[in-house]
This record gives structure tokens, C-alpha cells and sequence, in this order.
């Protein structure tokens, strides 16, 4: 009998200890934040007026130089992929605590914090370029941070017409003679399932693998993801030379949502779906 | 044991009689609409959202309350006016503060039978239409929390929202279903062209004939059906609006025959409705038929019927003449209030 009671206590105090440890050391979630770097090939962009001497220029393939004063799109649907294949959502069917607004003229928003999510080592990361159609209806009432934060007047990323978001709002200055350019892109989808249906799906899901694996525990690791806007005139999918104008093939201005032009944006920065499922974002580095 | 079944039976049987009687006591029966003979067949989403008695009543209301908008001083009513068929006078809507909008406020008239709405279809479902305009910012500017949050503690529509949906309580939803089926009721099949269809007494003038073979002829391959529109998307080279934002049909579809395409208007209540065109490029009838006539703008989607005739449509004066007098036939003086 004593050497039960010996027997229990000692797995008693076993227990606490491993419990004490496991709250300590190695906690059963932590934060994992994704830090966005808005570049021209590597060099991150600054953004500038039409005359600014500042501001960060790139040259297309298509020979144009083109240099941007807004930059910002919409990041959802964040999922971390673990070592052994799982896919872990991170409040992907709730835009307020699972989407956000990247302006590159915020630099608060270029850091995106994921809270709490579980302990494990992962290899991959997804996201949404935009926002799936399902959710892309403006609603106030479900999501009303996400839908403050996105229509707020230093923000603009709603597409009253459509009663959607806009997924990327991009505005700079092209050519030598500094033509504006005003490259939106958000979906038209409209119609329910079965029945008839229109419009263009902008949404692109992004999958990038991590150049090391992220190991959320003890620490909370830092993924720092490079958006290239080189490939926004110079994708994998289309090379564009943009031009000013109201004919059908002109595209530098937002009658780029006929969305015929639009789409070639689209594929570019979020990829085709396909043979391009990166667009213009890739993992740069993994801080343990 | 059999005694408590006995019981929870009875019980239950109570419950259910009660949950009953509560439901009859907001007496809210759907309207019986005169649905005009010969129209096409309704948009599948109306039988979701059929109009009530007072849903319609609670939407007629909303349809004219100016806390819609952020400054308080435009209502729905406010560029759909009934005298004007529920469109306007201004070339283009103008909305709170003065501010252009990027179109011509559309009549709101037989919307039950349409299949898109909008002069780009970018609507299909006309309960999703009333969010555009309360957060648009050429027109009212403001949010649906915003105007919910205005009209919330008002007597009278704490009353509307109970008979109308059982409780008091206002919602995105509910806003948008009641103006719906207000907007639903607005069926315009009264006019002289009707009457003398429907063989009621009146007959057609001399000119008005003439006009109506005239139609037949060059202008019901587009304004076709009881409707006056085959509801398709055509780009008829009228005068472009320059505003980077349009696009027409193609800013929609993504297709680029869609490009500077718009929803073929409807002929009905046409004399209320000027200026004529997606942006009001036209200030009267006459001046629409004179373009026509003369020739209109080449485009690479230009539509067939007038690519393969010379980008025209060839009018006499005369026929021009009757043709108006045949198009003020489908006034339709009961549904303008008159």
C-alpha cells in the first residue's frame, strides 16, 4: 500500500512537472507574423508623386519606366502547411481576425501578426491574394472591422459598384512623361450556384514553400515574404505595355476592369492558378 | 408512464397551437400583382422575396428616406421620380453634395420580369442592388450600419419591420428585401399602346400606326418583347463617356465584345425619361433617331445590325416623326401618378 501511495505521488509530481514544462518551454501555440517587403526585383519601393526625385523607379520588359505613390493589397485565407502535410487555416471564414490590408505607405501594416497558432514545425505557407467570392460582399454586419478598415478614406479598397473589395490598388506614373497609371483589381462574380452566373474571379491562391521550415513553439518565427511588383508588367504569365486611352486594349487607367485587361494583372501578381501558383510573392528568409 | 406521455403529448400540442396563433397575428399576406398577358417570365429570385402587404408599405417608405444618405438629403426617390418613371431629368445622377455620378439613373419599371439590372448588368438579383447606391460615394456615401443605426429607434418603422417580418428588429437583409418588393409592384402595362393591344376602346393614330409598322421594321430586333428590351448587351456606338471607370458591359464580364456594351434601355415611359444614353447623351427623342440616322461611332464590337448597314440606321423625317408618336404611346399615365 505505502509503495502505491510512493508510486502515486511520484507520477503526481511527475505530471506537474511535465505540465509546468510544457506551459514554459514549449507552449502549445505562439505567434508566427508575416512580414511583407514591397519591392522592384530586390530593391523595396518607395513610393513618390509624379515628380518625386525619391521614389523608387523600375523598367518593364516592354521597355517602360513606371514608378508607383500606392501601393496595397488584400492577404486571407492564411494557411500554414506542417512538415507532415497538414494544413493549418488560420480564421479563414472570418475576415476581421483573418485578413488585412498591406499599404505600403503603412508601415504598421506591412507586419501581418498570426496569434495562437499550434506548436509545430511547418514547411509552407498559402494565402489568398484577395478575397474569395463567397465572402467578397461587403458585409458590414459580419465583418465589420475588415469592412471598416478596408473602405476607411486613406484606404479606398471597396468596389461600390460591385459590392465587393478591391483586391490590389496600385497607382503610379509611367513613361518619361509621367502618364498616370491605375491598375485595380477586384472580382465581378455575381449570380448563385446552378442558376446563371458573371464576372471574373480575382482571387488567386498563393502557396510558397519556406526556404526554412518555421518551427512555432517556444518562439514565434518570422516569415518575411517579398511582393515583387516587377511582375505586375512583367509576370510569368503576360508582359504588358500599358497604354493611356479609352479604346478597348488601353489599360493603364481602371477601365483595366474590363476585366479582359484586368485578368492579365491579376495572373501576374497572383499567379495563374496553374503553372503559376506564386505570382509575384516569394519566402525570403524564416527567423526562427 | 403512459400518463406522462399522455401529458408531453398534450404539451407539445399546446406548444405548437401557440407557435401558431402568434404567426397568424401578423396578418402580412402577399399581394396579389396583376401580372400583364404576353410578359416574359419573372426573375427566378423573385419567388424568394415575394411582395407582402407590408413589406411593400415598409418599402416604399425606405424607397424615400433620405437618412439613406450620409448628409441626410437624398432618398432613393430622390433620382428615381415617380413623374419621370422613376428615372430623372440630370444627364448623369447626381448624389449627396452635389456630386456626378458615372450614369444616367435608369426608370425603374417592370423589374420583375428583368434578368439584369443596371445599364451594365452587374446586378442579377434585384436585392443586392440598394447596397450600391447608399455606399457609393457620387451618391450617398454612407453604410448600411449607418442607416440602420439612423432609422432604428423611429416608431413607425419598428411597427413596419413587425408586421413585415414578425419581429422589430432592422437588418441589412430585411432593408433589402422590402425595397425589393416595393420595387417589384412598380408593373407599368397601362398605356395607350397596351390598351389597343388588349382591345380595350383606343386605337392607334394614323402616325401612330405608321410609327408602330416603322418599329417593326427597324428597332424591334433590340426593343423586342412586351418589355421593349430583348434585355441584351449591345454596343450601339453612341457617344463615349470618357470617365476612366467605364467600360460598359466589359468592366462586368471580363469579355472584350462586352467592351462599352449596355443593357438595350426599355421604349416603355421613354417620353419621361430624357435625356436618353448611358450618360445622358441625348437631350430628347428626336436628337437619339437624328444620330441613328446619320451614323454612329465605329468600335470593333460595334453591333451587327448596324456594322452590316453602315454603322446606321436610315430614317426618314417622317418616319422619325412617327416613330415618336408611336413611343409616346407606351406612356403610361396611371403608373407616373397622373
Amino acid at each position: 500500500m505505502e509503495t502505491i501511495k510512493k508510486y502515486l505521488l511520484l507520477s503526481a509530481v511527475a505530471l506537474a512537472f511535465v505540465s509546468c514544462s510544457d506551459s514554459d518551454d514549449n507552449p502549445a501555440a505562439n505567434n508566427v507574423t508575416l512580414e511583407f517587403n514591397n519591392t522592384f526585383k530586390n530593391t523595396t519601393i518607395v513610393l513618390g508623386d509624379a515628380a518625386s526625385a525619391s521614389a523608387t523607379t523600375n523598367t518593364s520588359v516592354a521597355g517602360q519606366v513606371h514608378h508607383f505613390s500606392e501601393v496595397k493589397y488584400v492577404i486571407s485565407n492564411i494557411r500554414l502547411i506542417k512538415d507532415d502535410g497538414t494544413e493549418v487555416p488560420y480564421n479563414v471564414n472570418d475576415l476581421d481576425k483573418g485578413a488585412t490590408v498591406i499599404d505600403q505607405a503603412k508601415a504598421e501594416s506591412l507586419s501581418y501578426v498570426l496569434s495562437n497558432v499550434p506548436s509545430a514545425t511547418y514547411k509552407q505557407i498559402k494565402f489568398g491574394l484577395g478575397i474569395k467570392t463567397e465572402q467578397n460582399t461587403l458585409d458590414q454586419v459580419r465583418f465589420p472591422k475588415f469592412y471598416a478598415a478596408a473602405g476607411a478614406n486613406d484606404t479606398a479598397m471597396m468596389w461600390e459598384w460591385g459590392t465587393g473589395y478591391r483586391f490590389t490598388k496600385v497607382e503610379g506614373f509611367y513613361d518619361t512623361d509621367n502618364k498616370a497609371m491605375s491598375i485595380h483589381t477586384g472580382s465581378t462574380v455575381e449570380g448563385t450556384e446552378g442558376a446563371y452566373t458573371q464576372g471574373v474571379n480575382a482571387y488567386r491562391d498563393i502557396t510558397l514553400n519556406l526556404t526554412t521550415n518555421a518551427v512555432v513553439g517556444s518562439k514565434a518565427p518570422k516569415i518575411k515574404i517579398k511582393a515583387d511588383f516587377d511582375k505586375l508588367l512583367s509576370g510569368a504569365t503576360n508582359t504588358i505595355t500599358l497604354s493611356t486611352g479609352t479604346g478597348m486594349s488601353d489599360n493603364a487607367t481602371p477601365n483595366v476592369h474590363t476585366a479582359a485587361q484586368m485578368v492579365k494583372f491579376v495572373d501576374n501578381l497572383g499567379g495563374n492558378g496553374s503553372s503559376d501558383i506564386t505570382g509575384m510573392f516569394s519566402v525570403t528568409s524564416v527567423e526562427n | 408512464m403512459k400518463k406522462i406521455a399522455g401529458f408531453i403529448f398534450i404539451a407539445l400540442l399546446f406548444i405548437s397551437c401557440n407557435n401558431d396563433s402568434e404567426m397568424i397575428s401578423y396578418d402580412n399576406p402577399e399581394l396579389s400583382l396583376n401580372i400583364p398577358a404576353d410578359f416574359p417570365e419573372l426573375n427566378t429570385y423573385v419567388s424568394l422575396n415575394k411582395p407582402t402587404k407590408y413589406g411593400v408599405e415598409l418599402g416604399e417608405k425606405l424607397f424615400t428616406e433620405k437618412r439613406f444618405s450620409a448628409d441626410n438629403t437624398i432618398s432613393c426617390s430622390s433620382c428615381h421620380i415617380q413623374a419621370n418613371a422613376f428615372a430623372d431629368h440630370n444627364p448623369q445622377a447626381i448624389g449627396i453634395e452635389g456630386r456626378v455620378g458615372l450614369r444616367n439613373a435608369p426608370s425603374l419599371q417592370n423589374l420583375m420580369f428583368l434578368k439584369f439590372f443596371n445599364w451594365d448588368g452587374s446586378k442579377l438579383q434585384l436585392e443586392t442592388q440598394p447596397l450600391v447606391p447608399i455606399i457609393t460615394h457620387e451618391e450617398m456615401d454612407s453604410s448600411i450600419l449607418e442607416v440602420i443605426e439612423k432609422i432604428k429607434d423611429d416608431a413607425s418603422y419598428k411597427d413596419l419591420f413587425k408586421k413585415t417580418f414578425g419581429d422589430e428588429e432592422i437588418t441589412p437583409d430585411r432593408i433589402y428585401k422590402s425595397i425589393a418588393q416595393f420595387e417589384y409592384t412598380l408593373i407599368s402595362a397601362n398605356s395607350k399602346y397596351d390598351k389597343v393591344k388588349r382591345k380595350e376602346g383606343p386605337s392607334f393614330t394614323e402616325s401612330e400606326a405608321a410609327g408602330y409598322a416603322t418599329f417593326q421594321q427597324k428597332c424591334a430586333s433590340c426593343h423586342g418583347t412586351e418589355l421593349f428590351t430583348d434585355q441584351s448587351f449591345r454596343n450601339i456606338g453612341f457617344p463615349l463617356n470618357t470617365n476612366t471607370n467605364e467600360a460598359g458591359r466589359g468592366r462586368v464580364t471580363g469579355i472584350a465584345a462586352d467592351f462599352m456594351s449596355f443593357r438595350v434601355p426599355t421604349l416603355r415611359n421613354i417620353e419621361y425619361t430624357a435625356p436618353y444614353g448611358s450618360f445622358g447623351q441625348f437631350a430628347t427623342l428626336k436628337s437619339v433617331l437624328d444620330y441613328f440616322d446619320s451614323g454612329v461611332l465605329k468600335a470593333e464590337n460595334l453591333d451587327p445590325i448596324f456594322k452590316n448597314n453602315g454603322n446606321r440606321i436610315p430614317l426618314t423625317e417622317q418616319e422619325k416623326e412617327n416613330l415618336i408618336a408611336f413611343m409616346k404611346t407606351l406612356s403610361d399615365q396611371q403608373f407616373i401618378g397622373n
